[in-house]
């Protein structure tokens, strides 16, 4: 009997166009919608690259040629100077990456086609070529790194040059750190093993490892994902999983003998209604959840979203969310005495509410919203999953997004129970 | 006679309204039961205090001797309805919706689907299946309504009204049905506010009015309730009312009308009252297009119980 109504209630869930309209077809519009409207945002946020040159083999004359105008960081800038290699405090020679390995291999990384963090379109050429290029204004500068110090060459002192000598600055800053924290390892070492010979190699090979991993950790929880585009996305998310909140209402209502005539069919049948309900739910959270994966693929293949490295968790927090709408619409079609257009009119209205206080139509509402009436947004479901959301990107632990999972499901109890509550009364005053 | 439904003492109310008034009725087993009464006679809801749908002030239901509660499960798997608005749903074809309504009754697959067969066979729905309820006309809608109330095969049906707005074809086609249906064993409480269809259906009728049972009986019962012996219709091309006065005093004429020379003449008793008719228009010279000639109707009982007509 459970798996008959719930064949059925997928099947007239399915059918019913203004249902479909609602749950996968309006989050779906949208979502293209915010592409439209804020993908240029983005793009005008985004730099052009930046053109530069690259010297790997330094000519003898290295330093006495520059081009008229032009100035060498390593004689202006005294961080260049500081981090050369040979002012070290020095760890065994040979055994340490070299400062110009590393630079290198940075400056290739920024300058990769394929990375998203793409910086600057880079060329290799000999010296004279760098100077002629930089003289035509083909690029904003070169870097020499054949000589034991590089130099970074630049012709003005714009945003594009300044760009370029803090990249160079900060990858010598962290050369000199691998060479600082291997040392001092090495040293470690030596203390505790003396007979052990110490692989230098090994040691600064992990010490790089682990200063980069440390970047990228920090990079996660600062909220680099988070841009504004992305906070209308995650908001989009909590309206589609709240507007399941209509099919809950919707196969409820078709259950109950005074909100329709199917409903009285149906209460005159030896069906327990606690099975009926539970049934019409486990329907309804299907039909939600195709929709759901809709709007993911939707935004992520089509529109290029990027959820970035936590999507398990915004799935999960997605699935508790639709759960909590689910169990609104159902609480919504037991409680209210009106007839469906008006349920529906009421569930989409709370729904939008719900979201512009979470910050759908601006995110200073949320921040408004949390500094003046906290508990609102405590018992908004919508704000319970974008803050989850925002949890992710902008908190290095998970107890804030776990937290929201929880109000989500203890919303969810408190809807459901209140609706076995009313759907006890089994017969009814008038009909 | 082994009753299937006893009513004691039924009331329910809507705020000063008594909908239903100290009700008792029984229902015999395999029996057509007609509730005939007016629109607002409290028909419906009787129907939906015996289903447990409606909480009522006071009395008693019984169903197959049982107490009918709201979760009496096993009394519900018995009985079938057929609500008078149409209860289907739109998304579904009307085999879906036959077939969903019957898995709420019935769990095996095979059974299920040689009843919903039969339930298709039986409204004449064979054509139909694919269609969507919206695609239906009135009367194959109605169809519909009924197939998916009956097609589990129950022991008790009630008919609320089901041929309400439905074409004479279709009214046929329903009403073969539930002839078939009580042939097959079921017991039928059939609510109408049309006469002519308890009059040919029902085995028994009770007459409702205002929540009271004002009459009940067989058709022939109820009509003994009628001092109307017959009732003569003659069209003439004019009359006087002197006329009309003497016809008013022929032997056992209880009442004489003449609505635009349409002369109606009630009959309380007596014998071949047509010959004494055409006899007396003979001899005043009154020419006359049609005469035709009546037995009295439930109308005409429940006009001289209440006054007033059961379409009022």
């Amino acid at each position: 009997m459970f798996f008959h109504h719930f064949k059925y209630t997928l099947k007239y869930l399915f059918r019913n166009r203004l249902l479909i309209f609602w749950t996968y077809a309006f989050p779906i519009i949208l979502g293209a919608l915010f592409y439209l409207a804020f993908s240029d945002i983005e793009k005008n946020e985004k730099m052009d690259l930046i053109d530069i040159a690259i010297v790997e083999e330094v000519s003898d004359e290295q330093g006495s040629g520059l081009p008229e105008g032009a100035v060498s960081t390593e004689q202006e800038n005294g961080s260049l100077e500081e981090v050369s290699a040979d002012q070290g405090s020095g760890p065994p020679e040979g055994a340490i990456p070299t400062n110009r390995e590393l630079l290198l291999e940075t400056m290739e990384k920024l300058s990769d086609e394929d990375s998203e963090d793409r910086l600057f379109r880079t060329v290799y050429v000999s010296e004279k070529e760098a100077e002629k290029l930089l003289e035509k204004g083909k690029i904003s500068g070169y870097l020499l790194a054949g000589g034991e110090t590089p130099k970074v060459v630049v012709k003005e002192s714009g945003i594009n040059e300044t760009i370029f000598r803090q990249a160079v600055g900060e990858t010598m800053q962290n050369a000199k750190l691998v060479a600082a924290l291997t040392e001092a390892e090495i040293e470690r070492q030596k203390k505790e093993a003396a007979e052990v010979p110490v692989d230098v190699e090994t040691v600064s090979e992990k010490i790089l490892r682990e200063i980069q991993e440390e970047q990228a950790s920090i990079r996660d929880t600062t909220g680099s994902n988070l841009s504004y585009t992305m906070i209308e996305y995650y908001t989009l998310i909590a309206m589609a999983c709240l507007y399941c909140a209509t099919i809950g209402m919707y196969a409820v209502n078709c259950i109950l003998a005074n909100m329709s005539k199917k409903g009285m069919r149906i209460s005159v049948s030896p069906v327990k209604k606690g099975r009926l309900v539970l049934g019409s739910l486990c329907a309804s959270y299907v039909v939600q959840l195709l929709g759901l994966a809709l709007l993911f693929i939707f935004t992520i293949f089509v529109l290029k979203v990027d959820y970035g490295p936590h999507m398990p968790r915004v799935i999960l927090l997605a699935l508790a969310g639709s759960f909590a709408g689910l169990s609104m619409g159902i609480a919504a079609g037991a409680l209210i005495q009106a007839n469906e257009t008006a349920k529906t009119g009421m569930i989409i209205a709370v729904t939008m509410l719900g979201c512009f206080l979470s910050g759908m139509m601006g995110i200073t509402m949320k921040y408004v919203i949390d500094k003046n009436m906290p508990v609102l947004n405590k018992v908004n479901p919508a704000a319970m999953i974008t803050d989850g959301l925002y949890a992710l990107y902008y908190y290095n632990t998970f107890h804030r997004y776990w937290f929201n999972v929880g109000s989500l499901l203890v919303f969810s109890a408190v809807m459901i129970g209140i609706s076995f509550f009313a759907l006890r009364r089994q017969r009814y005053q008038s009909l | 006679m082994k009753n299937v439904i006893e009513v004691r003492n039924l009331t329910k109310a809507y705020k000063e309204l008594r909908a239903v008034d100290d009700l008792s009725f029984e229902v015999h087993e395999g029996e057509i039961l007609g509730l005939l009464g007016p629109n607002g006679s409290g028909k419906s809801t009787t129907i939906n205090c015996l289903l447990s749908l409606l909480q009522f002030e006071s009395g008693h239901i019984r169903i197959f001797g049982k107490e009918m509660t709201p979760d009496a499960y096993d009394l519900k798997a018995q009985i079938g309805v057929v609500f008078q608005d149409v209860a289907v749903f739109e998304e579904l074809t009307v085999y879906d919706n036959i077939d969903y309504f019957c898995g709420l009754y019935i769990g095996d697959k095979n059974t299920r689907k040689a009843y919903v067969r039969d339930a298709i066979a039986l409204t004449g729905l064979e054509e139909f299946v694919k269609f969507y309820p919206k695609q239906l006309s009135g009367g194959l809608l109605r169809r519909l309504n009924i197939a998916c109330g009956i097609a589990h095969k129950p022991k008790l049906i009630f008919l609320d009204e089901p041929t309400v707005a439905v074409d004479p074809q279709s009214r046929n086609n329903i009403l073969d049905g539930i002839r078939i249906l009580r042939e097959q064993g079921a017991t039928i409480v059939y609510t109408t506010h049309y006469m002519e269809e308890v009059e040919i259906l029902c085995d028994r009728i009770i007459i409702l009015d205002k929540g009271r049972v004002i009459a009940s009986g067989t058709n022939e019962e109820l009509k003994e309730l009628t001092d109307i012996e017959e009732k003569v219709t003659v069209e003439v091309d004019r009359i006087s009312q002197e006329q009309l006065a003497q016809i008013k005093a022929l032997e056992h004429v209880k009442e004489v009308t003449n609505s635009k020379n349409v002369v109606s003449i009630v009959y309380r008793e007596g014998e071949d009252h047509f010959g004494k008719l055409l006899a007396f228009l003979g001899k005043e010279k009154i020419r006359y297009h049609k005469i035709y000639s009546e037995r009295p109707t439930l109308n005409d009982v429940f006009l001289e119980l209440t006054g007033k007509e059961l379409r009022d």
